[in-house]
Parts: C-alpha cells; sequence; structure tokens
C-alpha cells in the first residue's frame, strides 16, 4: 500500500516536473502534501532516534547507519515535495508561502540539506566517532537553517 | 472584609510605621531575575530561538536551587519555615489577626503556587524536545521519543497554569496597591513600612548564600551535562 501510493506520488511528482507549466490539480497537490507531511515527520522521528544514540558513548552503529541512510533518501526526495500550489492556501501545512516566495533561498537550503545528509552518511560509513558527531551538527544545522525561515509550527 | 486585611489603610494602630528591612538581597534578585528570565523564556519559545530557550531555563534551574537551598539557610523573611503556613493562619490573616513582617499567610500560598508552577514548567523542559528533535533538553535522551511528544504537551499546558498564577500575582499587587500598600517598591528597595511590633528580619550571611549558589550552579550543570553517569 505504503509502496503503491509512493509510486503513485512520485509518477505525479514526476509529472510535474516535467511539465511545469500545468498547475497540480487538488487531488495531486493534497497526494504531495501528505507524502510531504509524512516524509519530513519520519526525518524528525529518525532524527529523534539518531540523536540519542550519538550522545550515547557507546552508540550502536546499525541503528546510525539505518538512520543515516532513511534521512539521505527522503532529503532527496524532498526535491519533489514543494511544488508551486502546495502552500497553505491548498490544505494543512507546516509549509511557509516563503518557499514559494524565495525559490531559489528555498531551493539553495534545500540542496544545502541534500549534501549534508550525504556527507554525513559517509562519515558513518567511514566510521569514526569524532566525525561522525562533528557532520551530524553540520547536518542538523541545515535543518533549522530551513526550518527557521521557511517552516511554521503546525500543531496536528 | 478587605477593609480588615492587616496593612490595608494606614490606622491599623497607633503606632507609627516605619520602614526596615524585609527583603534581603538574594531575594530580590531571584524574583527580579526570575521576571525576566520567564519574559525571555516565553519570547524565545514563541519566536523559536530554542537554543536560547534551553538556556533561560537552565538559568532558571539554578535560581530556582538556589531560592530552595535560600529557603533553608537564608534570612529569616526568605526560610519557608517562616511563611509556609496552614488555613488558620490564612484565615487569621484575613481577619486582621497577622502582624508579621515578609510573606503574608495568604501571600505565601501564591509564592508557594508560583514556585511549584515554576518548577513543573522547568523539570518538563529538561526532558522535552521538539517536533524535528533538534532542540532538546539536557534529558531528554533519558526517555523515548514518544514521551517526550506527552512532555510537550505538558509543558505547553502548565505554561498556562503559570502565565494564569502570575496574572493573579499581579492582579493582587495592584489589588493591595489601590488600597494603599505597596508591594513592588520593597520588593526593588528591601525595605518596607512594618508594624514596629513585628520581629526585625534576621539576615542572612553573605557567605551562606555564596556557598547555596555555588552548590546551585553545581548542580545545574550537572543537569545541563545530561546528569552523568545515568544521562549517557
Amino acid at each position: 500500500m505504503r509502496i503503491a501510493l509512493f509510486a503513485a506520488v512520485a509518477t505525479v511528482v514526476l509529472a510535474s516536473g516535467m511539465v511545469a507549466a500545468k498547475p497540480l490539480t487538488k487531488g495531486q497537490g493534497l497526494a504531495i502534501m501528505h507524502e510531504r507531511h509524512e516524509g519530513m515527520e519520519k526525518i524528525g522521528d529518525t532524527n529523534k532516534l539518531l540523536r540519542r544514540e550519538l550522545a550515547s558513548d557507546n552508540p550502536f552503529m546499525p541503528t546510525v547507519k539505518s538512520s543515516a541512510a532513511t534521512i539521505a533518501y527522503l532529503s532527496k526526495r524532498a526535491s519533489g515535495w514543494f511544488p508551486a500550489g502546495t502552500g497553505p492556501e491548498l490544505g494543512k501545512t507546516g509549509a511557509k508561502p516563503e518557499i514559494w516566495q524565495k525559490p531559489q533561498d528555498f531551493a539553495a537550503k534545500l540542496h544545502n540539506f541534500q549534501a549534508a545528509t550525504q556527507v554525513f552518511q559517509a562519515a558513518v560509513n567511514a566510521g569514526d566517532t569524532n566525525a561522525i558527531k562533528g557532520r551530524y551538527a553540520d547536518m542538523i544545522h541545515t535543518c533549522s537553517a530551513c526550518h527557521d525561515t521557511f517552516r511554521m509550527d503546525m500543531h496536528h | 472584609m478587605p477593609r480588615h486585611l492587616s496593612h490595608g489603610h494606614a490606622p491599623l494602630s497607633s503606632r507609627p510605621a516605619f520602614k526596615q528591612p524585609v527583603w534581603d538581597l538574594p531575594v530580590r534578585l531571584f524574583h527580579w531575575l526570575l521576571v525576566g528570565l520567564i519574559a525571555f523564556s516565553w519570547w524565545s519559545a514563541e519566536n523559536d530561538h530554542f537554543d536560547w530557550h534551553i538556556l533561560s531555563g537552565l538559568s532558571i534551574l539554578t535560581l530556582l536551587l538556589f531560592r530552595l537551598l535560600w529557603g533553608l539557610f537564608g534570612s529569616s523573611t526568605a526560610r519557608f519555615a517562616n511563611f509556609v503556613r496552614g488555613p488558620s493562619h490564612v484565615l487569621r490573616y484575613l481577619r486582621g489577626g497577622w502582624h508579621g513582617i515578609g510573606h503574608t499567610p495568604l501571600g505565601a500560598l501564591s509564592v508557594i503556587a508560583l514556585l511549584l508552577a515554576t518548577s513543573v514548567q522547568v523539570g518538563l523542559g529538561l526532558f522535552n524536545e521538539d517536533d524535528d528533535g533538534l532542540y532538546a533538553g539536557p534529558l531528554a535522551n533519558l526517555l523515548s521519543p514518544d514521551t517526550t511528544d506527552s512532555i510537550r504537551e505538558f509543558h505547553e499546558l502548565n505554561f498556562k497554569i503559570l502565565l494564569g498564577l502570575i496574572v493573579l500575582h499581579v492582579g493582587a499587587i495592584i489589588f493591595y496597591r489601590l488600597r494603599g500598600k505597596h508591594l513592588t517598591r520593597p520588593m526593588i528597595t528591601g525595605s518596607a513600612a512594618t508594624d514596629p511590633a513585628a520581629p526585625p528580619m534576621r539576615p542572612g550571611k553573605w557567605w551562606v548564600a555564596l556557598i547555596c549558589l555555588a552548590i546551585a550552579l553545581a548542580i545545574a550543570r550537572w543537569v545541563a551535562a545530561g546528569a552523568p553517569p545515568f544521562g549517557s
């Protein structure tokens, strides 16, 4: 079910990217917003567990590795999560309208996050604890940098 | 009833009121730093400065720990044993039969409620983390993310309770002010017009205050570090 939904949404996202001029239908927009919400929540939940591992003296590396992979994967998917027309005007969301008002700034911040997840994942695979913690801090910084400008509180 | 409040209107007794110390410097510093830090904590949370918010909370923790110790070893008007009173004392005060200095039996209830609500707020904050897990209290790693999600809700709820108590506190001060009794000025200057029959404040020792502060700082730093060895 989940895979089917992912595939459906991925198709919509790809299609919307290819024919950028054509606006999304309401259903398509809401489907993307749903995937975005679930994806961001998954990143957050993964990060909470990851942070607990990295705070311990003896992190459980399999959890750290799978968390790094999950976040890196979802960060790539995020490229398709913010097509025009999926802001607060369409439905309940934590995405601020500024995302579409300052698209270049947003794209740069999203890119910084995606790059940082790759660097973090590489550090995890290399295995040096100090480097892992350093790259983790860098990655977290890219989350807040974007959320500070482009995310609003969303109580759900 | 209000006209029976002690110290309300001047002619409670024929004895002239004269100014004498009621609040020592540590109590006054504690009070005004707490006011500033609660306001700052509120502002920083509303404006997503959670790193500052956490530092502010840890500063309040230090203040509370100091106040707890000063309530045991400080000046007479700062000591819990001298102002935490039961309902009979509150009733006697309301009937005008209380002639002490420092917290009145009714005011003491307010002090205790404010201290408790602030302590609960800081205690919850230590285990709190935001939605994304980007900002976390120093003890949040001790609990599961599901638990910290619930704690976040209680942290927000308890702040409303704390705000309610603050409104009540400020309201009471305005009420007394309208009846001719200044409560704010003594909290700034330390002195108030008091009943000469009341026993004077027995001041605490400055070096005891410093020891209390050092202990409070040490405990707060230990908590901030994640309370090793339990935290990691």
